[in-house]
């Protein structure tokens, strides 16, 4: 028999804001399933929703309805902080790394919240990223060597789901395309479900899969 | 956890040593009022050493007058029990005794005698109440307006006598010496063991070409027996020479000039009994201890009591200062609340993106107020480290400050009370029974120069007063772990506010 793949579902999710007096849906029920193995886009015009939905997935916000559930198990039953620590991590347009740190030190303190020793090196050469460049503080790094870490990160978590918000935003187009192979690779690879919401049309391009975002439907 | 916290402090050096400044500081103040508090409270102990209180035999009027009703309810005539009326005194056996039997309550003690002699062909100064001269303490345990005619006996039957004879058992005791209305202008003062040795007026010696360690002859004015002494000094007199016919000696020296009834085979009475306490908490104890050990004083209408008047006057302003440092230190502890509280808050909220990006990575809250927590822990514990350091250097400034501040309050009261020595300072260099000797030709009453009145207390006397103005180490206990409790709470207030929103909130500033 063949193994059944992992799989993230999104059932009936909707989410609006409250603003003033006028409540605004971002999200009107949206039903979608990613499987593991695959590199995912989601595009969308600006204020479509993307970053929303991305937040809701990877746990950083509250649902207000609908479900999100990996491999049957539903976000309400856990919490979002046991949820982002066993099955997702982010990889953020502004990197997110913390800023005292070297780039092995930032990678190291992902593996560290599930009492995990893993070597850094390890992960940041996967990425490309030098034994010396990972002794460097973050910001002595460039914008496509910090998004590489904050990837190298990711990778570290060992979470199978690897989500990313506009990853390739401040990054030239070879820097880009280098972003994308290691994504893929990931999905490819690593057998991790990747989901990259983004404007690029050529990140679009090399996903498994595009989802457009529009007027809270995801089609 | 532990890691992150090390390199959060190692990296950000500027924000470590701004907060390692404002713990250090803070600590400090604190440290400060407890110094200054622990001072109050070493000024209280050292008050209570210096100014121990005195305590005092005098006629116990309440039970003379029981007495009397008793005896006239009996059908006594009263005005023969008034002619017969004695005086109640203090036999000065009774006094060395009480004082030798108990040298750890007691600093020193003291007594007088006043008699008469005959200059024995001397000269005496004319002066404007000649023979009324240094009678005062006639009667020293007599409460004003009392008199006791049965007291006739000797003294004030010699009424051809033209000399006054004062005496104390040391020379600071003496009235004049007490009232700055005499001063030592030649020669030295007598103590318990100058026997035979005299001081004289100026004028007295002037009259009659006397000078120091030439002796004169007096007589007894009772038995006409002739008494050879030694000029030991020359004192100057008031300004209205009322006691210029003034002689003054110690009490053994003295009781020469006494009747033979009064001498009483050298067991006369003595006036102005008083005992100086080492620390004035005691004195109702000692005063319980006479009671129960000489309980003839009682039968002879004498009544032991405790004057702590020296030592309340300026126990007030030690405890309003008292007062004063607590309300400090109340204050201290809640700026120093409050500022620590303020620099964590901002701390921690400038820290939110760090928080966020953490909780974004799946961190427990527990996790990372852990490790806040742990930075915050050791940057304070390397100020108030550093404190406990300063603060020690501090104490010891402050403290004497305060300390000095107090004693000289203490010698201003003192200063009133002159020659009492439980209003003067153990082995201070400046001690007051050098005071009003400010003549340039006097001779030299400094502590070193003034020798012991070698009575029973002496010892005690010089014992040296050592005054502990640090903070206790109970103190610095105190400022680590109110220190540490503080910087939890007022690091757990701003970051469970902030972690009660969503990573994502957190990360959009919008918390």
């Amino acid at each position: 028999m063949k193994d059944q793949k992992n799989t993230l579902t999104i059932e009936h999710l909707s989410y609006s804001y409250q603003n003033g007096d006028q409540t605004q849906q971002v999200l009107d029920d949206v039903n979608a399933t990613f499987e593991a193995g695959k590199v995912y886009a989601i595009v969308g015009e600006s204020g479509s929703g993307k970053t929303t939905l991305l937040s809701l997935i990877s746990a950083l916000d509250k649902l207000q309805s609908g479900d999100i559930r990996y491999n049957h198990k539903s976000l309400k039953k856990i919490s979002g902080q046991e949820f982002r620590l066993k099955y997702v991590n982010i990889v953020f347009q502004q990197y997110n790394l913390i800023k005292y740190m070297t780039a092995a030190e930032n990678v190291e303190v992902a593996s560290a919240f599930d009492n995990r020793k893993a070597d850094p090196n390890k992960y940041l050469k996967k990425v490309g990223i030098t034994e010396a460049e990972g002794k460097r503080l973050v910001g002595k790094l460039s914008g496509g060597q910090q998004q590489r870490v904050a990837i190298a990160r990711a990778l570290a978590s060992n979470s199978p789901i690897i989500m990313a918000d506009e990853p390739t935003g401040n990054l030239d187009e070879e820097t880009e395309a280098k972003i994308i192979d290691i994504f893929r690779a990931l999905a490819h690879e690593d057998d991790k479900i990747v989901i990259i919401v983004t404007h690029s049309r050529r990140v679009a391009d090399r996903a498994d899969k595009v989802l457009t975002l529009r007027r809270g439907q995801l089609k | 956890m532990l890691k992150r916290s090390w390199l959060s402090i190692k990296r950000k050096l500027g924000r470590t040593i701004i907060l390692s400044l404002v713990f250090f500081m803070m600590a400090n103040l604190v440290l400060a009022a407890f110094i200054v508090k622990s001072a109050v409270s070493a000024q209280m102990s050292y008050a209570k050493s210096t100014l121990g209180g005195t305590v005092t035999i005098q006629a116990d009027m309440d039970a003379i007058r029981e007495t009397q009703q008793a005896e006239m309810q009996e059908g006594g005539d009263p005005r023969e029990m008034f002619k017969t009326m004695n005086r109640p005194s203090v036999d000065v056996k009774t006094a060395n005794e009480i004082a030798s039997s108990y040298t750890d309550y007691l600093k020193d003690y003291s007594y007088s005698l006043t008699t008469s002699a005959n200059s024995n062909g001397l000269e005496t100064v004319e002066t404007k109440s000649a023979g009324d001269s240094g009678r005062g303490n006639m009667g020293g345990m007599t409460p004003p307006g009392m008199d006791f005619p049965g007291n006739t006996s000797s003294s004030d039957t010699a009424l051809d006598a033209d000399l006054t004879i004062s005496a104390v058992n040391a020379y600071a005791y003496l009235d004049g010496v007490q009232t700055e209305t005499i001063t030592l202008k030649d020669g030295t003062y007598f103590d318990e063991d100058s026997t035979d040795s005299v001081l004289v007026s100026y004028e007295f010696a002037e009259l009659n070409s006397l000078q120091v360690g030439d002796t004169i002859k007096l007589k007894n004015a009772y038995t006409e027996k002739s008494v050879t002494l030694t000029i030991l000094g020359i004192y100057d007199t008031s300004a209205d020479r009322a006691n210029a016919n003034t002689l003054y000696m110690n009490t053994a020296t003295a009781a020469q000039f006494l009747s033979s009834d009064d001498y009483n085979e050298g067991n006369y009475d003595v006036d102005d009994v008083s005992f100086y306490m080492q620390n004035s908490d005691r004195a109702d104890e000692f005063v319980e201890k006479i009671n129960s050990e000489f309980s003839e004083l009682a039968e002879n209408h004498l009544k032991v009591a405790v004057d702590t008047s020296e030592y309340d006057s300026l126990a007030g302003s030690i405890e309003s200062v008292g007062s004063f440092a607590n309300l400090i230190l109340i204050i201290v502890i809640i700026a120093t609340v409050i500022i620590i509280t303020l620099i964590v808050t901002i701390n921690v909220k400038d820290r939110r993106y760090e928080i966020g990006v953490l909780m974004s990575l799946g961190a427990s809250k527990k996790n990372i107020i852990g490790q806040i927590a742990t930075e915050l822990l050791i940057i304070g514990t390397l100020g108030f480290a550093l404190a406990s350091v300063t603060g020690t250097l501090f104490a010891d400034t402050l403290g004497r400050a305060i300390l000095n501040n107090q004693v000289a309050s203490s010698a201003q009261q003192s200063e009133q009370n002159f020659g009492h020595p439980g209003a003067t300072v153990p082995d201070q260099p400046n001690n007051q029974r050098t005071k009003g000797n400010s003549r340039a030709d006097a001779p030299d009453f400094s502590a070193d120069n003034l020798p012991n009145m070698k009575s029973v207390m002496t010892a005690n006397r010089a014992q040296a007063v050592e005054l502990d103005i640090n903070a206790e180490p109970l103190d610095y206990l105190l400022l680590f772990v109110t220190g540490y409790l503080v910087i939890l709470l007022a690091l757990l207030l701003p970051a469970t506010s902030i972690m009660r929103y969503q990573p994502k909130e957190i990360l959009a500033g919008k918390e």
